[in-house]
C-alpha cells in the first residue's frame, strides 16, 4: 500500500455520546483512512450539518443516546431531505432495534463491539451507494427479492423470521423444538437462497419484504 | 307381746290404714273394675273414690298407647297368681301423666277364683325424670363431641376405646361400632403402635405425664394404612374408672396448604432473583459494552497502524491483536447472553384464573411486608375469568406492586391498599392503589427503568422487572397519581386465550 498518497476512502460522521467509544472508533476509522469527524450528540450533528461537506460521506450513529437518538436523527435527516447514508450502531444482539432503524431507512447496522473488517465493510458498502437507495431502485430489485423469498420452504421461512428478529440458533432451536445444528443448516440455506452475505443483508431484505417485524 | 291383727281391732281400722298410707293402693276386680281407691290414689289422680268405683281401670286411668299392654299384664297376673311388678303411666283427671311402679298381688276366694287384685304403687315420675335428664345431658355432651371439628377418642386405662366421635370416624375411616373396646394403638403407625401399651403402663405406674396436658405433633394412621400428621392433645379424668380423652387434629390439609404457599413463595423469590439479575445484567451490558467497543476499536486501530508500518514481527502482533478483538467480542457476547437469559426467558403460559392469582400473590405480599395498620380493600370483578399467562411471573408483578404500595404508605396517616381487577373490551386490567404520598416527581419518567428507586434500600429493579414481564405478556403497565392522594399502578393483559410461548420483543 502506498503510504504517501492517502486518498481517503470517504468521510465518516461518527455520532456517539460515549467519550471512550468516540476516541476508540475514531482512531480505528482514521487508521483505516476515513476522514472522520466526531459528534457527541445527535443535536450537535444536526446543528453543524449545514457546514459539513456531505459528498462521499456516511453517518455512523449510536442507536441509543441521550437527547436525539439514532432513530430520531435518521427521521430528521429523512424529513429534511438530506441524502446521507446512515449506519446505526446497536448493542450486541439488539437486532430488533436494528430492524427498526433499517425500516427507517438506515442502510446498515453494526453490533458493538465490531472488528475492523465489519466496520470497513459496512462503511464501504454504504459509500458505494453514493446516495441512500431510492424507492425506485428498491422496487426494481424487489421482483427478484420476492422470487428468492418465495423459494424458501415453510420451515426456512419461519427460521428466517426468527433470525431477522435477532434470535440465536439456540433460541430458534428451542422455539421449534429441533436441534441447533439443524437450524444452522437452515440458516446457511436461507443465506444462499436469499443471496445474503451477512445478517445485516438478511435484515435489510426482511425490511424490504416487510417480514419479521418484531413490533408485531 | 303377742302380735295382733288389725282386723282384731276392727274392720274399719284396715280401711283407716289404707287411707292413711301415702302409697296409692287400689283393689281391682278380676275384670279390672275398681273396688277400692285409697286416699293416696285420690291425691295422685284427682279422681275421688266415688268417681272411680265401678269403672274399669283402663277405661280412664291408663294412657291410650299402654291400654293393650296393661290388659295383658293384668290377665297374666290373674292367671298365674304371682305378685307382679310393672311400670306404667296413669293419667290424672287434669290430663297429666304419672309414672307408677306397681306391685300387684292376686287375692283368691276359697274356691280359688280371683276375688280381687291388690295393686300398690310407687310414684317414680320425678325419679325417672332425673334419670332422663342425665341421659339427655349425656346425649347433649355426645352431640357436642360429635360436632367438634377435632376427632375425639376416649379410652380407659387398658387403652380400650370407649367412644369415637363422628369426626374421628371421618378422620380415621373406622365406624365407632367397629373400634369400641379395641386397643387405641390401631390408630397409630409404628413405632408408637408397638410402644403405646408401655406408654400407658409407665404413666399408670409413675404418674409421669409425657403427653397429657400438652399438644404434641404425632403421626396417626387411617384405616387405609395412610399415615398422616396430627396434633394430639390428651386429658385425663376419672369416671368410676380412669378415662383418657384424646383430641386429634388432622394436620395433613393444613400442612399441604402451608407447603403450597411456601412453594409459591420460593418460586416467587427465585423468579425475583433471576429477574433482578437480568435487569442488572441488562444495565451492565449497556454500560460495559461501551468500553469494550472502545477497546476493540483501539485494538483495530493499532492493528491497522502496524499493517502500514510493515515492521519485523508486525504480522505476529497483528494476529495477537485479532485475538484481543475476538476476546473482547466474546466478553460482549457473555454479557449479552446473561441479559437474554432473563429477557428471553421462556414464559410458561397456561390459562389461569386472574382473581385467584391476584389473591394468592396478595396474600404472600401482605404476609411478607410490614403491613400493620394497612386496610386492604378488594374490588375483584367476577367476569375477568381466565387468561393465558405465566403464573409465577404475573404473581411476581402483583407482589412487587403491593409491596411498593405498602412501603409507600409507611408514614401515611391513612393506609388503604385497594386491589382491583376489571374486564375491559380486549384486556384484563389489574390495579393496585395506595394512599401514600404519590409518585416521586423526579422519578416519574424513569419509573420503569432499572436502578431507579425512591426507597433507601431499594436497588430499583422491581418495576423494571415488572415491565419486562408485562411486555413479555404483550400487556402494558403504567402508573398515575390519584386525585384523592396516593397513586395507582395498573397493568393489563390481553384477554385472548393465546397459549403460545411468548418471547420478549
Amino acid at each position: 500500500m502506498n503510504r504517501s498518497a492517502i486518498i481517503p476512502r470517504g468521510a465518516v460522521f461518527l455520532v456517539d455520546d460515549d467519550v471512550s467509544v468516540q476516541r476508540g472508533v475514531a482512531a480505528l476509522l482514521r487508521a483505516a483512512d476515513y476522514e472522520t469527524t466526531v459528534f457527541k450528540s445527535g443535536d450537535e450533528f444536526l446543528a453543524k450539518l449545514s457546514e459539513l461537506d456531505r459528498q462521499n460521506a456516511v453517518v455512523l450513529v449510536d442507536v441509543c443516546m441521550p437527547g436525539i437518538q439514532g432513530l430520531e436523527l435518521q427521521e430528521r435527516l429523512n424529513a429534511d431531505g438530506v441524502r446521507l447514508p446512515v449506519i446505526v450502531m446497536t448493542a450486541h444482539g439488539d437486532i430488533p432495534m436494528a430492524v427498526r432503524a433499517m425500516r427507517n431507512g438506515a442502510v446498515d447496522f453494526l453490533q458493538k463491539p465490531f472488528t475492523v473488517d465489519e466496520v470497513t465493510g459496512a462503511l464501504d458498502r454504504a459509500l458505494s451507494m453514493q446516495t441512500p437507495p431510492s424507492r425506485q431502485i428498491e422496487s426494481s430489485a424487489n421482483g427478484d427479492l420476492h422470487a428468492r423469498y418465495e423459494s424458501l420452504t415453510p420451515r426456512e421461512n419461519e427460521v428466517f423470521r426468527q433470525i431477522v428478529q435477532g434470535d440465536t440458533n439456540k433460541e430458534i432451536a428451542r422455539l421449534f423444538d429441533i436441534s441447533p445444528r439443524t437450524i444452522e443448516v437452515h440458516r446457511q440455506r436461507i443465506m444462499t437462497k436469499m443471496k445474503a452475505d451477512s445478517l445485516a443483508d438478511l435484515v435489510r431484505m426482511a425490511v424490504a419484504l416487510d417480514v419479521g417485524d418484531s413490533q408485531a | 307381746m303377742d302380735k295382733i291383727s288389725f282386723s282384731d281391732i276392727g274392720e274399719h281400722v284396715v280401711d283407716e290404714i289404707i287411707d292413711t298410707v301415702e302409697t296409692p293402693i287400689a283393689l281391682l276386680g278380676g275384670d279390672g273394675v275398681i273396688l277400692r281407691f285409697n286416699r293416696a290414689c285420690e291425691m295422685l289422680t284427682g279422681f275421688s273414690q266415688s268417681e272411680a268405683l265401678g269403672r274399669k281401670v283402663w277405661d280412664f286411668l291408663i294412657i291410650e298407647e299402654e291400654i293393650e299392654a296393661v290388659r295383658q299384664v293384668f290377665a297374666m297376673t290373674c292367671a298365674k297368681d304371682l305378685p307382679t311388678h310393672y311400670t306404667n303411666y296413669w293419667k290424672t283427671k287434669s290430663g297429666k301423666r304419672r309414672l307408677l311402679s306397681w306391685s300387684n298381688k292376686t287375692l283368691r276366694d276359697d274356691s280359688g277364683a280371683v276375688a280381687a287384685v291388690l295393686a300398690t304403687a310407687l310414684d317414680i315420675t320425678e325419679l325417672r325424670s332425673a334419670e332422663s335428664d342425665l341421659t339427655e345431658s349425656q346425649a347433649f355432651l355426645r352431640s357436642i363431641v360429635d360436632a367438634s371439628p377435632v376427632a375425639v377418642v376416649t379410652i380407659n386405662d387398658r387403652a380400650q376405646i370407649l367412644s369415637f366421635s363422628r369426626q374421628a370416624e371421618t378422620t380415621f375411616g373406622y365406624r365407632e361400632t367397629h373400634v369400641l373396646g379395641k386397643n387405641v394403638k390401631i390408630l397409630m403407625p409404628e413405632p408408637d403402635r408397638a410402644r403405646h401399651d408401655d406408654y400407658i403402663d409407665r404413666f399408670l405406674e409413675t404418674g409421669e405425664k409425657r403427653i397429657i396436658g400438652r399438644a404434641r405433633r404425632v403421626k396417626a394412621m387411617r384405616s387405609t394404612g395412610e399415615v398422616f400428621p396430627a396434633l394430639l392433645h390428651v386429658t385425663e379424668f376419672t369416671d368410676g374408672e380412669r378415662v383418657f380423652v384424646g383430641f386429634v387434629e388432622d394436620l395433613s390439609e393444613k400442612e399441604e396448604t402451608e407447603r403450597r404457599l411456601s412453594d409459591t413463595q420460593f418460586q416467587l423469590q427465585h423468579a425475583g432473583r433471576v429477574g433482578a439479575m437480568g435487569e442488572i445484567a441488562t444495565s451492565i451490558a449497556h454500560e460495559l459494552n461501551q468500553p469494550l467497543t472502545a477497546a476493540a476499536s483501539l485494538a483495530g486501530a493499532v492493528s491497522l497502524t502496524l499493517k502500514k508500518a510493515q515492521c519485523d514481527r508486525c504480522d505476529d502482533a497483528i494476529i495477537l491483536l485479532d485475538d484481543v478483538v475476538s476476546e473482547i467480542k466474546r466478553a460482549s457476547e457473555i454479557i449479552h447472553q446473561m441479559r437474554e437469559f432473563v429477557r428471553k426467558r421462556k414464559t410458561t403460559k397456561s390459562l389461569h384464573d386472574v382473581n385467584k392469582i391476584v389473591e394468592d400473590a396478595a396474600a404472600l405480599a401482605i404476609i411478607g411486608a410490614d403491613a400493620d395498620g394497612v386496610e386492604v380493600k378488594w374490588d375483584l370483578s367476577e367476569d375477568v375469568g381466565k387468561v393465558s399467562l405465566d403464573r409465577i411471573q404475573i404473581q411476581q408483578v402483583v407482589t412487587n406492586l403491593i409491596r411498593n404500595a405498602i412501603d409507600a404508605m409507611h408514614e401515611a396517616p391513612q393506609r388503604i391498599l385497594t386491589i382491583s381487577t376489571r374486564k375491559r373490551a380486549r384486556e384484563i386490567e389489574v390495579s393496585i392503589a395506595d394512599t401514600g404520598p404519590g409518585l416521586n416527581k423526579d422519578l416519574k419518567k424513569t419509573l420503569f427503568e432499572p436502578f431507579v428507586s425512591s426507597k433507601k434500600e431499594g436497588i430499583g429493579v422491581g418495576l423494571s422487572i415488572s415491565k419486562t414481564i408485562i411486555d413479555a405478556h404483550q400487556g402494558e403497565i403504567d402508573a398515575a397519581d390519584l386525585e384523592s392522594g396516593g397513586c395507582v399502578f395498573t397493568f393489563n393483559l390481553p384477554a385472548g386465550n393465546d397459549e403460545s410461548v411468548g418471547d420478549n420483543p
